[in-house]
């Protein structure tokens, strides 16, 4: 069946089986390699993207469920100011090593600032819940940190 | 001979990685993110059954819904060893392709390829596999050794000749040096331990893949998630008898390893025989649960006796080590070395005995796991020591710093035949200042601990290796490579098969090759590798990037460095000749530069560069093979504060204080992203990492599912300012500026300071990893006197 929604700001259609997750239609059908294929679970969040503007694990999400609406990756968030300043803040902590689970947390972090649930280090030590294997996440929690500072110095979000 | 750090341009400084911005913006692609036209989707037809004999296998189905089909007939039939590190002579093969025997649930036995993988899935489920007998699994290797246990194997091979399997034990090594029972009778204590550990699943992020692609000429390029193209190619050259010139192994990005590709995973063999029958590239990438079934960690089993006198002095120690290998060899037979290396390189035992058995079961094959058995035996060994200290009435500082194997003293870096002296030493200082900075004096005895929370502070040591190198050439090998070449505009590119996990090791490479020639970072290039355009390289493991590899950048650095002095001298004509000439980077020109020291004679290297092809000159370029003739130990420390909640079993971290010595750290910001992740995977380690297997299946329980298989979140480690980083001044002579390795030395002594804190908080030691809840509830159980 045709699904048709928002991808990264540009209209697309889409021929998908009803049973397909959006995670197999992004990386398969659409050419999104960004979106990684983790676990097919729902369990490590290498395969968030952000449907409406919320977090959610798109192997966890019919295709059909996209239809109408917003799909956001990291793709479709180069020329946003937080983004960039959070990418900024992820290179110059090394909160990235093997890069994998980046994208991921990228995206949960920046849609978790812009929503206004991450305020403080608990918060996103609570609302960050992807896995990564290699940095021990101190760095992650801090580069959100710093992002944070930064973006209540400038009175953004 | 130590340099200060803040004579470096590059080194030393904290600066962004090369590949962050590829990384953060998701532009890098893995091997499961490449698409070739004409690709077919492979799948695994695995053994549902942990011990089987498979009496036919009906492909008919599948053949019909036109997918490409092998089984065990159509691939090669000799055993192989998917890791390649050891000698032939020592170099055990039990391992097929696929097979009609298979010893663990989830063996490979058939696969298949299909245009997408919907199709390549109902193709490999209308496979029909019909069992001629179904065996129950021997998951227990002490069950597995005793005689008359059925065997795993009959016959595998070592060095090229058949051999009997007797007993399911796998591969031996023994070793005596000393007199112990003549120690044991000088000691005042006598202490006796037995552990076992987990068996722990890597869980790197990124699930094993393949892409296979037939080229003409009957040529293969091979994309892979691998340490080691090189032995990649060297494996599949060998079991498929194709010359090594006619398979071409490309370096792809990886997304995290810690040791689970230090062997050509199985699918690699599988894909290759499928696009050798399809003559159509194939790719595999595996599910997670198919990732958990491809590898996981060996479990060990201790039994650790040792001798001490009442000043604290060692007089001699028994190690006894069985390792459960799981169903086929990925080289457990080094780890029996390295197990005991880790162990005398430890403290100075004085005598030691050593009984080193590595066991068959119908388990998922075990591998290296970050640490190669160093978590493993510096837990045992630190828990032991804190038990000696405490009964003796000495300092646990002490006693540490008073046996332990340093500066002048034999280090073994991955086992008996690899032997080197060691040069730089930082554990006094991480010892002392770490004592300073976790606020040891204000531990007390756990007696005097109340209440539901208690806490406890802990200390550990150890180390690991950098390098398997050394000065003879033992049963390991080790030797890396690496060409650098100047470009006609004066930047550089720089060609190495040596693999990158995520730590940032070629980024390190990078800053030693600037820091030699002055040249910007940015202006060296990592190029595209692949095992066609490059040198050999053992793999990366063994914490040997940064210092066997970084040191092999730095060589060819100083090679092309003295070749364009050559052709500096050409156009400086006034200069006598090329030891006349220096090159920095020129703050001002903000490029490098060669100069003469003391007058105002200065070239930019880019005019060097480009004068040379102007003028006909040729390339100049340096070709470097090296072999580090040492291994030194990354020392690391871990102070550790826990609190356990008493009502619960759960326990968690409140400070850390990782102390290490690398000796020059060339990145600080990447060595305590190593330091973080060490003390996370060690947290798993000690508290919730073990893949358990039914007992009378033999089938991973939780059905391979990660959120039964636990690993820290952010949610279970400290805050930033809580994780204290200190690194110790020290400079390794024969690494690349000074510096030492240190991926695993990050996690290794961990599991031990966590376990001394809790012990601390709550007086229970516990010998059987992982300490969950019900574990620790139970022992408080049992010890009583809560005070709630």
């Amino acid at each position: 069946m045709i699904v048709k929604f928002k991808l990264d700001g540009k209209l697309v259609q889409v021929d998908v089986d009803p049973r397909e997750v959006l995670l197999n239609t992004l990386r398969l059908k659409l050419r999104v390699k960004s979106v990684k294929r983790g676990c097919e679970r729902g369990e490590c969040g290498s395969c968030t993207v952000l449907v409406n503007g919320n977090p959610v694990l798109s192997c966890m999400v019919l295709t059909v469920q996209a239809d109408g609406k917003e799909v956001i990756t990291v793709e479709g968030l180069q020329g946003d100011s937080l983004f960039k300043t959070l990418v900024k803040n992820f290179a110059e902590s090394g909160a990235v090593q093997c890069g994998f689970c980046t994208p991921g947390i990228l995206l949960t972090a920046w849609a978790g600032i812009v929503q206004g649930r991450i305020k403080d280090v608990e918060d996103v030590k609570e609302q960050v819940a992807n896995l990564c294997r290699c940095t021990g996440y101190v760095k992650i929690v801090e580069a959100v940190r710093k992002t944070l500072l930064e973006v209540n110095a400038g009175g953004q979000y | 001979m130590p340099v200060a750090s803040t004579s470096y341009r590059f080194i030393g400084k904290r600066t962004p990685r090369k590949d962050a911005e590829a990384k953060v913006t998701g532009t890098l692609k893995y091997t499961n993110d490449l698409e070739v036209p004409g690709m077919l989707v492979g799948k695994i037809v695995r053994s549902p059954y942990a011990f089987a004999d498979i009496r036919r296998i009906d492909v008919s189905e599948a053949v019909k819904m036109g997918a490409i089909v092998i089984t065990p007939d159509d691939v090669p039939q000799r055993p192989f060893n998917p890791r390649l590190v050891s000698i032939e002579e020592v170099t055990y093969k039990d391992t097929y392709v696929l097979t009609y025997k298979p010893r663990y649930l989830g063996e490979p036995i058939a696969a298949v390829a299909a245009p997408s993988e919907e199709l390549a899935q109902r193709a490999a489920e209308a496979i029909r596999v019909e069992f001629e007998k179904v065996h129950e699994p021997i998951l227990d290797p002490l069950e597995a050794m005793k005689p008359g246990a059925p065997k795993i194997h009959e016959k595998i091979m070592k060095g090229g000749k058949w051999i009997d399997v007797e007993n399911n034990i796998a591969a031996r090594l023994d070793y005596e040096e000393g007199d112990v029972e003549r120690g044991f009778a000088e000691a005042d204590l006598l202490l006796e331990r037995a552990f076992k550990t987990g068996k722990r699943y890597h869980m790197q992020l990124e699930p094993k893949a393949v892409l296979c692609v037939p080229e003409p000429g009957g040529k293969l390029t091979i994309y892979t998630t691998t340490q080691t193209i090189h032995n990649t190619r060297i494996l599949v050259s060998q079991l498929f008898d194709i010359p090594a010139s006619r398979i071409n192994v490309v370096k792809v990005p990886i997304g995290g390893s810690f040791g689970s590709s230090i062997q050509t995973n199985y699918l690699v063999p599988i894909a290759v025989a499928l696009c050798l029958k399809a003559r159509k590239p194939i790719k595999i990438a595996y599910t997670r649960e198919e990732d958990m079934l491809d590898h996981s960690n060996f479990v060990f089993h201790f039994k650790i006796k040792i001798g001490t006198k009442n000043d604290g002095t060692f007089t001699g120690a028994e190690f006894v080590n069985v390792l459960d290998v799981g169903a086929h060899q990925v080289q457990p037979y080094p780890l029996l070395g390295t197990s005991l290396g880790w162990f005398v390189s430890m403290y100075k035992w004085k005598n030691i005995r050593y009984r080193g058995i590595a066991v068959y079961t119908n388990k998922v094959p075990g591998c290296a796991l970050r640490g190669y058995g160093a978590p493993e035996v510096q837990w045992a060994v630190e828990t032991m020591v804190d038990e000696i200290a405490e009964k003796l009435g000495l300092d646990p500082i002490d006693i540490r710093l008073k046996n332990y194997v340093g500066r002048g003293d034999i280090f073994w870096g991955q086992g008996p035949t690899v032997r080197s002296v060691i040069k730089s030493d930082g554990v006094p200082e991480l010892l002392l200042r770490g004592k300073e900075l976790i606020g040891w004096n204000k531990r007390v005895h756990p007696d005097e601990k109340k209440g539901r929370f208690r806490r406890g502070i802990g200390v550990a040591r150890g180390f690991h290796t950098s390098s398997a190198g050394g000065p003879i050439s033992g049963e390991v090998i080790d030797y890396t490579g690496c060409i650098l070449k100047l470009n006609e505009d004066g930047t550089l590119d720089y060609i190495t098969a040596l693999q990158d996990h995520g730590g940032g090791t070629l980024d390190a490479h990078v800053k030693i090759i600037a820091e030699e020639l002055g040249v910007p970072p940015d202006l060296i290039n990592l190029a595209t590798a692949t095992t066609e355009n490059t040198l050999y390289d053992v793999c990366t493991h063994a914490s040997r990037g940064t210092y066997a590899g970084g040191e092999c950048a730095r060589r060819a650095a100083q090679i092309l460095k003295q070749k364009i002095f050559e052709v500096a001298v050409r156009i400086l004509e006034r200069v006598v000749n090329p030891d006349a000439l220096k090159i920095r980077y020129d703050d001002e020109l903000r490029e490098a530069v060669v100069y003469v020291e003391g007058t105002n004679i200065k070239i930019p290297l880019r005019e060097v560069a480009k004068t040379a092809w102007q003028r006909n000159w040729g390339t100049l370029v340096a070709a470097v093979t090296y072999r580090a003739t040492s291994a030194p130990p990354s020392f690391t420390v871990y102070f550790v504060e826990v609190e356990v909640d008493t009502w619960t079993g759960k326990v968690r971290p409140i400070k850390v204080v990782a102390g290490a010595d690398v000796g020059t750290p060339i990145n600080p910001d990447m060595v305590e992203g190593q330091l973080h992740g060490g003390f996370a995977m060690a947290w798993g380690m000690a508290f919730s990492e073990n893949t358990q297997y039914d007992p009378v299946t033999g089938e991973i329980m939780g059905r391979m599912l990660i959120t039964d298989y636990k690993i820290p979140t952010a949610g279970d480690v400290v805050s930033p300012e809580d994780f204290i980083v200190l690194l110790a001044s020290t400079y390794e002579p024969a690494g690349p500026f000074g510096a030492k390795g240190l991926g695993e030395a990050a996690m290794n002594p961990a599991v031990g300071a966590i376990l001394n804190a809790v012990y601390n908080a709550i007086g229970i030691r516990f010998y059987e990893l992982p300490v969950t809840p019900d574990k620790v509830i139970a022992a408080l159980r049992e010890k009583g006197g809560l005070e709630w």
